[in-house]
């Protein structure tokens, strides 16, 4: 058997279900290899060593018994309170149950560690945080994604086999892009939500899972949906494109990809590709940033405002400031425009069952300066990659994003979308893709994860 | 007056409206952020949405019911 610590999510439950792998030298080896190969990365912000011993101790039988997991700085634990990447937060947080955390303990997961994350949720980036930045594992000085960077970090650096993200506008698509992985952002409400900071206000955030493939994310989503993500074979798919911005303004060896991967998933289904047209995407990508910019004002006060943390970085401080000065009829607009998109939605998905597009339109930019160079020009990634994200979040919609290439040494992810309660097509569609390709890019790792293994070939 | 012509007056008479408090650095952050958001919003602006229905509280699980 492979070293366990770099066996797939499925392997390792299995394994220990089976009792060929002891949960209890399992979590000892995570917690070593995350002193060993966190400081390089900066993925992993916290571990609580014997908090992870006592859940394990008090582990039910589950789909997930014994099997360490990551959970993003977004979430609280009974033990922690989430600080959001962040030196403060302007809503109150305090450490509880929050839903992702409840699910993992009911299937018997070990939560190892808090992921690192983008300061306050806000960027693609995850150049920004109050922990320092995490690293990609593909290449230390590029950017990991955002906002779920620790989460991605820790998973490509195979640190933990699976972590736990939360995507409001891109944030678990955007980092499984940058690093290589599979993320699937659930359809709105799907998935377990409970005790984050903006539940009940928030329209666009969710918890969905990063994992190396989408075997695993159906696992570990099934986990956080609190139903099981049953596995279909997806048969003559009818896979959407559109012309435009999202999938022309691209750099070539992303577009190349993502448009070989897309005519992989048509032959591997025996489907069809079908250009269609979503008139409201550039205003849904304006509209989903308006709307979750003043979902993120709920307890904001001048006074608080006028009274940052100085620790808060002065792009945080300064976004957060600006906010305030969007003109409310901007916003109810922005209500307007998703009424729109979700109305050519469902139109677009009587049909088509995918829209397919690259998930950022650039491989993974520097962290030292996050511009990406697109045929239109250079753009900041965080201008570009909302392009392709925010649609799923505007309208509830699930997304997944897919390894399916790569350049310059830095992984390439393909976005699939689907209609309102599809998420497993998504996961069916990502796995006959990883046929296709012979599972060639979700079974790749980057140099900080291959010392292991390449000694024991 | 074009309406982007008055952005240089705005931030400043905006958050002093509100008695924010903002230092030169957030204030280079709060122009880069408004140069970038202000055209697309202005343009969301003149969208027609007269014909939109209103979709009160829309569930976002699930398509709009008039599909």
């Amino acid at each position: 058997m492979s070293e366990p610590l770099d066996l797939t999510l499925r392997e390792q439950a299995t394994a220990i279900a089976g009792g060929e792998v002891d949960a209890g030298e399992l979590l000892e080896a995570c917690l070593e290899r995350i002193e060993e190969r966190n400081p390089a990365l900066n993925a992993v912000v916290e571990t609580f060593p014997d908090r992870s011993r006592e859940m394990l101790a008090a582990a039910p039988a589950g789909p997930l018994h014994g099997v360490p997991i990551v959970i993003k700085d977004e979430w609280p634990l009974p033990w922690r309170a989430q600080r959001f990447g962040a030196a403060e937060m302007l809503a109150p947080t305090a450490p509880g149950e929050s839903g992702p955390y409840r699910a993992l303990r009911d299937a018997g997961a070990v939560v190892v560690g808090v992921g690192n994350m983008h300061e306050l949720g806000a960027s693609s980036t995850g150049n920004i945080s109050v922990y320092g930045p995490a690293r990609n594992p593909w290449n230390l000085e590029s950017c990991p994604g955002g906002s779920s960077s620790g989460p991605a970090a820790a998973l490509a650096g195979r640190l933990v086999a699976g972590a736990v993200g939360a995507d409001g506008v891109g944030s678990i698509r955007y980092p499984a892009a940058y690093c290589g992985l599979t993320g699937l952002k659930p359809t709105f409400g799907r998935s377990a939500m409970a005790g984050h900071h903006m539940a009940g206000i928030s329209t666009t955030i969710v918890s969905g899972a990063l994992c190396a493939d989408a075997a695993d994310c159906r696992l570990l989503d099934s986990v956080l949906y609190g139903e099981e993500l049953r596995a279909g074979e997806p048969e003559g798919l009818r896979i959407g494109v559109i012309r435009g911005e999202v999938s022309e303004d691209v750099a070539p060896p992303v577009r190349e990809a993502c448009e070989g991967a897309i005519e992989d998933l048509r032959r591997e289904s025996g489907g069809e590709v079908r250009e269609i047209e979503l008139p409201e995407l550039a205003a849904a990508t304006l509209a989903t940033v308006l709307i979750a910019n003043s979902e993120s004002l709920g307890g904001v006060t001048v006074e608080k405002l006028n009274e940052l943390d100085p620790e808060l970085s002065p792009i945080g401080r300064g976004l957060l400031k600006y906010r305030v000065l969007l003109p409310a009829i901007a916003t109810i607009k922005a209500g307007e425009v998703r009424t729109m998109a979700r109305r050519t939605l469902a139109q677009v998905f009587e049909e088509v069952d995918l829209i397919a597009w690259p998930t950022v339109p650039a491989v993974a930019p520097p962290l030292e300066a996050p511009l990406v160079e697109l045929p239109s020009g250079t753009v900041t990634a965080d201008e570009a990659n909302v392009r392709g994200g925010a649609l799923a979040n505007l309208t509830g919609i699930p997304a997944i994003s897919v390894p399916v290439g790569s350049s310059e040494g830095l992984p390439i992810g393909l976005q699939l979308q689907a209609a309102w309660g599809r998420d497993e097509l998504l996961l069916d569609a990502a796995e006959a893709l990883e046929r296709a390709n012979g599972r060639r890019w979700v079974e790749a790792l980057p140099p900080s994860a291959r010392g292991a293994q390449t000694q024991k070939a | 007056m074009e309406a982007s012509d008055r952005s240089d007056d705005f931030i400043p008479a905006g958050l002093a409206a509100f008695g924010i408090e903002a230092d030169e650095i957030e204030l280079a952050v709060i122009g880069a952020a408004h140069q970038t958001f202000w055209p697309p919003i202005l343009e969301l602006l003149q969208l027609d949405t007269s014909q939109v229905p209103t979709e009160r509280d829309p569930d976002l699980s699930q398509a709009p019911p008039s599909r």
